[in-house]
């Protein structure tokens, strides 16, 4: 959603990477010190801060001042360099804070900075989350072969991409699904599957606007969540019985909006066939009705 | 005492007075003005007397709200195994306390995967200006049967000057002690200095209330109920007027936190506790 508003707004000139550092949900009872005025992120060392930053800016890109993006961006980058070294020591200590510290030290900050992220187990799985989108549009910017496949399988081309890159993880990846499902991490994951779900779907060559678009979107989160479910239990070589599975869904999603279009088309038909004989029923009731009174208008 | 000099009666005088002899360097001792060598000393002499009967006071005090004040201050900490910790100002030792527990509890252990060899490197530093506190948290130590363990290390010192190395922290609390402190910025430029990289300090002090009713009864409760209680708990009528003093005389939420930015600190941030009575202050070195 965010990827084809701002290609609109901005031009195929544009870079996604910045976008996809979501903004974190911000806690009730936490007031961010007042200059930094977008988010309880930003940190304060520079008194140069620009008091006038808005939140549409941050969907664009983070365009600001040099001297307000460097004590905001050292923070974030440091946060990121520890998440992103945390993930070699998941499949080992699980997603857990274990793994963050252990990040930490690979960094050689503190393990205490753990302490600062919200929500600590959910920032690492989101981190991940994230970074896996930004490597499936990588991907595919970089020259992934769509044109000789048809959407279907374009559209299973593409989950599986995105599947795979979980593999390393596969031990622990039932624990990332249940602190994704926790009522508190709730949002930022179904922002994360809808974006996922969103540029799968451009990626195809889907342009809808209208109702359609929710239909589209939901279908394939749901095909996309029940195969990651399937692959948690599969054990044949090389995730072969998934991407079957997958292949299966995708096609039954396809099949099935062919079935709705012509379940519509049928119902107008019915529609139209009942509407034409009750019409002509009508004019007849209406033409007697009309001769008998004109009969008796006579008297 | 000193205090018993400056009394609140002849206060306009004497604070003409002193201000003929003050210069720059005069600081606040609650709402009146002393000159800043004064100042530690009559900080010293207040927690002198107060410190047997602190507990109790704190727990009157909030009805025992501070207990839960302290648990949300370590629960933002989330000690780990194997951590550096320095609790300024912790005297009767209760935040040290808990990070102890919070770091050894056996539930933790069970659910976790400890390091048994970085349990043993855990440091808890405790670090009060006045020895009579300090005896207070040794002796709650040796009731718990934690006279001799070493990872709680009681020292003497102040917080302007901390006897600590560059770079040695993982953590830095101070509870309910900065306002007590002549100059702040040096106790947060030294805070600084003792983290590590990545070190958070966090800071648990009474604040400011900004909310209508609330504050006239806050306001209310603080100058005609606490001096009483001291009076009638503690034998001093004094030392609780000044503590309520000091409480209005400490900067606001967000001057705190631009301070605390000052000094260096990144991610400044605060969390009001019950309408901005206490106040939680938490940032980090990077």
């Amino acid at each position: 959603m965010f990827r084809t508003a701002a290609r609109r707004l901005l031009g195929a000139g544009f870079t996604t990477s910045r976008l996809l550092r979501l903004p974190k949900p911000r806690p009730t009872t936490i007031i961010p010190y007042s200059y930094c005025t977008s988010s309880t992120e930003s940190p304060i060392g520079n008194q140069s801060v620009n008091p006038n930053q808005s939140d549409t800016a941050r969907e664009e890109g983070h365009r600001r001042d040099e001297s307000s993006r460097k004590p905001r961006a050292e923070f974030e980058e440091e946060q990121a360099r520890v998440l992103a070294a945390s993930l070699r020591h998941v499949p080992r200590l699980g997603w857990t804070e274990e793994a963050m510290i252990a990040g930490s030290r690979d960094v050689g900050v503190s393990p205490s900075i753990v302490g600062s992220f919200s929500r600590k187990e959910a920032a690492l799985v989101e981190y991940f989350m994230d970074d896996c989108l930004q490597l499936l549009i990588d991907r595919v910017d970089s020259g992934l072969d769509l044109q000789n496949l048809i959407p279907s399988e374009r559209v299973s081309k593409l989950v599986s991409i995105r599947l795979e890159m979980q593999i390393p993880y596969m031990s622990k990846w039932p624990q990332a699904l249940s602190i994704q499902a926790h009522p508190v991490n709730v949002p930022t994951s179904f922002k994360q599957r809808a974006m996922l779900v969103d540029e799968i779907w451009h990626t195809v060559g889907d342009g809808a606007s209208d109702l359609d678009w929710y239909v589209k979107r939901t279908v394939l989160g749901g095909v996309y969540s029940t195969t990651e479910i399937y692959m948690l239990t599969d054990d044949s070589p090389e995730y072969r019985d998934t991407w079957a599975f997958l292949d299966d869904r995708v096609k039954d999603a396809f099949d099935l909006k062919k079935s709705i279009q012509e379940a519509k088309y049928f119902a107008q038909d019915i529609g139209a066939g009942v509407g034409k004989s009750f019409q002509g029923l009508m004019n007849g009731v209406m033409q007697t009705m009309s001769t008998r009174g004109g009969r008796s208008s006579a008297f | 005492m000193a205090l018993r000099l400056l009394s609140r009666r002849t206060l306009g005088s004497r604070i003409l007075s002193y201000r003929a002899s003050l210069h720059s360097h005069a600081t606040s001792f609650g709402f009146q003005q002393v000159k800043e060598e004064e100042k530690s000393k009559l900080v010293g002499n207040v927690f002198t007397n107060v410190a047997s009967s602190y507990d109790i006071m704190n727990d009157v005090m909030s009805a025992g709200l501070h207990r839960l004040w302290k648990e949300r201050l370590v629960g933002k900490l989330s000690p780990f195994a194997g951590m550096k910790h320095l609790d300024v100002a912790g005297g009767t030792g209760d935040v040290a306390f808990r990070i102890f527990d919070a770091v050894n509890s056996v539930k933790r252990r069970a659910l976790r995967k400890v390091d048994e060899a970085s349990l043993e490197e855990t440091q808890i530093y405790v670090c009060d200006i006045n020895p009579n506190m300090l005896n207070v948290g040794k002796q709650r130590a040796a009731d718990r049967g934690l006279r001799d363990n070493k990872s709680l290390v009681w020292v003497e010192g102040d917080a302007e000057a901390l006897s600590f190395d560059d770079n040695s922290m993982d953590g830095y609390t101070i509870a309910f002690g900065i306002r007590n402190v002549t100059h702040i910025e040096k106790a947060l430029a030294e805070a600084y200095r003792v983290l590590k990289r990545g070190g958070r300090f966090l800071c648990l002090e009474l604040s400011h209330v900004d909310i209508p009713v609330f504050k006239e009864l806050y306001d209310l409760y603080s100058f005609q109920v606490i001096p009483n209680l001291g009076e009638l708990i503690a034998g001093d009528r004094d030392s609780y007027q000044y503590l309520v003093e000091s409480v209005r005389r400490f900067p606001p939420q967000e001057r705190f936190a631009k301070m605390i930015g000052d000094a260096g600190f990144e991610k400044v941030e605060y969390e009001n506790l019950v309408g901005g009575v206490v106040a939680i202050h938490s940032a980090i070195k990077l």
